[in-house]
């Protein structure tokens, strides 16, 4: 109960904050130029290849996924953070009666609700912007039907693949209170797996997995498993850290 | 164990590095349903024992008991009976001033009713729909006291909550204190490097200084202090001759700006001395008792 107790709380925190219009901004704005682009070109879903809806949600995630998503996820995973640092308040939340870990896990589910309302966000878009160019030029419904489980096992092992990010991210900015530590150490660690991107072991880094999902190639392991495995990871080391720091205030 | 205090630390130390201590053995005693004043100039060490109180600093040696149960074993429930107040106000300021406190009402798990009780009696009930961050300082300050007697604590814990606060915020800050204190019996301790702010708040005093506890005690005592170091003065027309009656009284007195100071002597042996010195026709301008005021001993202690 004190758990949900505390996701409410911590979800009313996030209420105007820069953290929600980066969620509701980043997650149209490829949608927008995508319908942009479908009219300036005459694109509509049925003249897409294949099943229009499935190319339409390929082609946007792909745009998405290379350096948006992850950055959404660098700016998300470290903003929420550091609401308490920026505002001096992470003393008055660890004077209250709940376990440090609680306190740890709430903050964490947050900003992964805050992740899956960017998403939510994304797909309206990208319904929006099949459907409305579409609707407009040509003055029906797609022909195709709608890969609803197809979306749905994209969307699933895209947000798995941001997970590594998130708890990434979250680990630095609980560990900096200046919030350019954990955004500048995100971003030249997403630019550097994007040049790194050949390496074979290009994998450790917890800001790959997106691209292997949106830009598959053979490998010897599962993309989801592997970064399920490395978010695991880095939330147990992030955790020890948090509990063990010896100034709370 | 049955204990009369409700917060109380024995051997408490913490260093930040090995050669510098920033506490030193802090044998702390706050008595049930006080208000205990903890003074010392800046960088006495106030904060860091009030964030080691609360759990907030690795406690690195020494014991923290509320109501006589170890903190460190006890750490959720003794912070259900405590509220806090550290430095700067903690609040959200994109966020309303009911905003703020569901926030805590939800950690709590207090009644909802008790946000609307808590800005009344803060006086910030006409600006509950205002974002805090357009609060001035003594408002941001009043909320954060909100804050922290939401769900009606045993202790409240205060560090410098008049920081930034005018003259008449300050005096609406006490009165708020005094009626929680005798209306509620909540005990609080209330930090300050200023003792003419809390003096006529607190009921005890714990003094520090570079780490270590000066002086603790109640208000009385520490009165009984000023008192002893309390002179009495002698304004003539003729300092030398009434040095003189005082050696014959084996009374050590010395001349300052034209006047004779002597140490506190009983009502009765200054009645007996004016009238030695009238008696030899020496005119009295004045006769006055010099008391130390408590700002002195407290800069005399810390000093």
């Amino acid at each position: 109960m004190n758990y949900i107790n505390n996701i409410q709380a911590e979800w009313i925190k996030t209420k105007r904050t820069a953290s929600n219009w980066l969620v509701l901004v980043g997650g149209l704005f490829i949608p927008l130029i995508t319908t942009l682009v479908y009219f300036y070109q005459e694109i509509t879903l049925n003249t897409l290849p294949k099943n229009g809806w499935a190319s339409h949600y390929s082609s946007s995630w792909e745009k998405m996924a290379i350096f948006l998503l992850p950055m959404g996820m660098i700016l998300a995973g470290s903003l929420i953070t550091q609401i308490e640092s920026k505002n001096n308040t992470w003393k008055q939340v660890h004077a209250t009666p709940q376990s440090f870990t609680n306190i740890f896990f709430s903050k964490f589910t947050v900003i992964l609700f805050m992740s899956l309302k960017f998403f939510i966000y994304f797909n309206i878009g990208v319904l929006l912007s099949g459907l409305i160019p579409t609707l407009a030029m040509e003055g029906s419904m797609p022909t195709d039907s709608f890969p609803f489980w197809d979306v749905l096992k994209l969307n699933a092992k895209i947000f798995i693949a941001c997970m590594p990010i998130l708890a990434f991210q979250y680990f630095l900015s609980l560990r900096f209170k200046n919030f350019l530590v954990p955004i500048g150490i995100g971003l030249l660690s997403l630019i550097g797996t994007m040049i790194g991107g050949p390496w074979d072991h290009i994998y450790l880094s917890p800001y790959a997995y997106t691209f292997y999902v949106v830009m598959p190639k053979e490998t010897w392991f599962n993309t989801s498993f592997f970064a399920l495995i490395s978010f695991a990871m880095i939330m147990v080391v992030s955790l020890f850290l948090y509990l063990r720091s010896k100034d709370k205030g | 164990m049955e204990t009369t205090n409700c917060i109380e630390t024995s051997g408490l130390n913490y260093h930040f590095s090995k050669n510098d201590h920033v506490l030193k053995d802090i044998n702390l005693a706050v008595p049930k349903g006080s208000i205990y004043g903890f003074l010392g100039p800046n960088g006495a060490g106030k904060t860091t024992t009030l964030k080691l109180i609360l759990g907030l600093l690795k406690n690195q040696t020494g014991k923290i008991a509320f109501f006589g149960k170890n903190f460190h074993d006890n750490r959720i429930e003794t912070l259900k009976k405590v509220g806090s107040l550290i430095e700067a106000p903690s609040i959200y300021p994109q966020l309303t001033a009911i905003e703020n406190l569901k926030i805590w009402q939800k950690i709590y798990q207090c009644p909802k009713e008790r946000i609307q009780e808590v800005l009344e009696i803060v006086d910030l009930a006409q600006s509950g729909k205002k974002k805090a961050g357009k609060f001035s300082l003594g408002m941001k300050q009043r909320l954060s006291i909100a804050v922290a007697m939401l769900h009606q604590p045993d202790i409240l814990i205060l560090d410098e909550p008049t920081n930034g606060l005018d003259p008449s915020g300050i005096i609406e800050m006490r009165k708020l204190l005094i009626r929680l204190n005798e209306q509620e019996n909540t005990t609080i301790i209330i930090s300050s490097h200023l003792l003419s702010e809390i003096e006529k708040l607190v009921t005890h005093i714990g003094i520090i200084n570079k780490g270590q506890i000066l002086f603790q005690g109640t208000l009385i005592e520490l009165q009984r202090l000023q008192d002893r170091g309390s002179s009495i003065l002698l304004r003539t027309n003729n300092s030398d001759a009434v040095l003189k009656i005082l050696e014959e009284k084996k009374i050590v007195g010395k001349v300052e700006n034209d006047a004779v100071v002597l140490p506190a002597i009983s009502k009765e042996v200054i009645a007996e001395l004016v009238k030695s010195i009238t008696n030899q026709e020496i005119s009295i301008y004045e006769v006055s008792q010099q008391k130390n005021d408590l700002e002195s001993i407290f800069m005399d202690l810390t000093k």
